[in-house]
């Protein structure tokens, strides 16, 4: 039994179990999907309040992603996805704050647990290649072979290195974070550990925009020109 | 009071540090007793029922915000542009108009103006035609007057003539009488008045 990062099944349905931090990700879904019902329940013309937050949010997503996309189309079909990890890894990273997170049994950020950022990281990698063959077809499979087939193998690596440096950053600065946070608490419970939240108040957003960005740009690789 | 960025800034920073030194105080006190030290396991990889739920998860939630936020909102920003586009349009329709109109405004100022001073032209030259026509007939009027003050006059004038030689006939008549003492015959008489009459009209006149 470890101190707080334990990933441990809180209950089973069926023969499926249940992790703790499968329940921490249905917090974080209802907390995100109530605020989107309430910030589009009325909209109006005229935004107001929530609904103006929201917009700003998703305008300024849809802005950045299509500058960092040389295809305007490609990024608006993609722009929904990756604005959900954003969130989502955002709220993920930032349930690490919250008191308990890493003291309470079973109760830590889900981006701590290399299962989940693994999961994200091989939907970003199926994303890549469903980006770049609806976009290019069969010429897709051409950029696995170029310039010259002997590079076939180093192209194959570089597309596994892919998710798995996205798993293993985001995993590694999350879990890392919230390691400090837990042995700062154990060495000084008051005060102290401040400092380390409030930097991590910046690492929770850093990492968030860092795997999103780097998803947004290897989707626009695999569906930009060049293949 | 004003309140500058700063002030705001040192408001900010105090409400972190307060609510993070909270937080950390909930954190010790939510363990029980003593915190246990932290042991630093790292997570078992490969669970695959944690993959299989945070993929199912992040699906829902994908699908959510599809459903919440993406949908409306890209709609929202669709029918805003078409309503910012069709009020710039409106806009530039009724500018178009609006200068339309000033220009017809113009045109009608300058035809009013035209037909002002035409009016006041032609009232001006009816004042004059009317003042002409004034000052000839008063003057007409009063060459008429004259001439027949004239007349009048001149008709006096002979009257009192007459008038004069009928008293100046009777007169010299009497005169006669007391001179001769006796009445003259009628023919005497007349011949006698006649010859002074005309000699004493000739002296009077």
């Amino acid at each position: 039994m470890i101190f707080g990062m334990h990933d441990g099944v809180l209950f089973n349905i069926g023969p499926i179990p249940v992790d703790h931090l499968v329940v921490t990700q249905w917090v974080i879904i209802a907390l995100l999907g109530t605020i989107a019902f309430f910030a589009t329940r009325n909209m109006q013309e005229v935004p107001r309040g929530l609904q103006n937050a929201f917009e700003a949010i998703i305008t300024w997503a849809n802005d950045f992603f299509t500058q960092l996309m040389d295809k305007p189309h490609v990024a608006k079909k993609w722009a929904p996805l990756l604005t959900t990890f954003f969130l989502f890894i955002l709220v993920s990273n930032y349930s690490g704050l919250l008191p308990g997170s890493a003291t309470v049994d079973g109760f830590q950020p889900p981006t701590s647990n290399w299962n989940v950022t693994m999961t994200l990281a091989l939907i970003t990698f199926f994303s890549i290649h469903v980006a770049g063959f609806a976009e290019h077809s069969l010429h897709y499979f051409g950029h696995f072979v170029s310039p010259s087939p002997l590079m076939l193998p180093l192209n194959l690596v570089e597309e596994v290195a892919h998710p798995l440096s996205l798993t293993v950053r985001l995993f590694g600065n999350i879990f890392g974070e919230e390691m400090v946070i837990a042995y700062l608490l154990f060495l000084a419970p008051f005060v102290v550990p401040a400092a380390i939240m409030g930097l991590s108040l910046l690492l929770g957003a850093i990492q968030a925009i860092v795997f999103t960005i780097l998803s947004a740009s290897y989707i626009a690789a695999a569906s930009g020109e060049g293949h | 009071m004003i309140r500058d960025k700063r002030f705001y800034l040192s408001v900010l920073l105090l409400t972190m540090v307060m609510v993070l030194g909270f937080a950390t105080f909930c954190m010790a006190a939510s363990g029980s007793g003593a915190i246990p030290e932290p042991a630093g396991e790292t997570p078992v990889f490969g669970n695959f029922f944690v993959i299989g739920w945070t993929a199912v998860n992040f699906f829902v939630l994908l699908a959510l915000l599809y459903k919440f936020a993406f949908n409306p909102i890209n709609a929202m920003l669709d029918q805003r542009t078409t309503t910012i586009e069709s009020s710039l349009k409106h806009a530039e329709e009724v500018r178009i108009e609006v200068e339309q109109m000033k220009k017809e405004t113009q045109a009608n100022l300058a035809e009013s103006r035209k037909e002002a001073q035409e009016i006041v032209a032609r009232a001006t030259k009816a004042a004059e035609d009317a003042k002409t026509e004034i000052i000839n007939k008063a003057r007409e009027e009063a060459d008429n007057y004259k001439i027949k003050a004239k007349a009048e006059i001149e008709a006096a004038t002979e009257q009192a003539k007459m008038e004069l030689k009928d008293t100046s006939a009777a007169l010299a008549i009497m005169a006669a009488e007391k001179l001769l003492g006796r009445a003259i015959t009628e023919e005497d008489h007349k011949k006698m008045v006649d010859q002074f009459v005309n000699e004493a009209g000739d002296m009077l006149c």
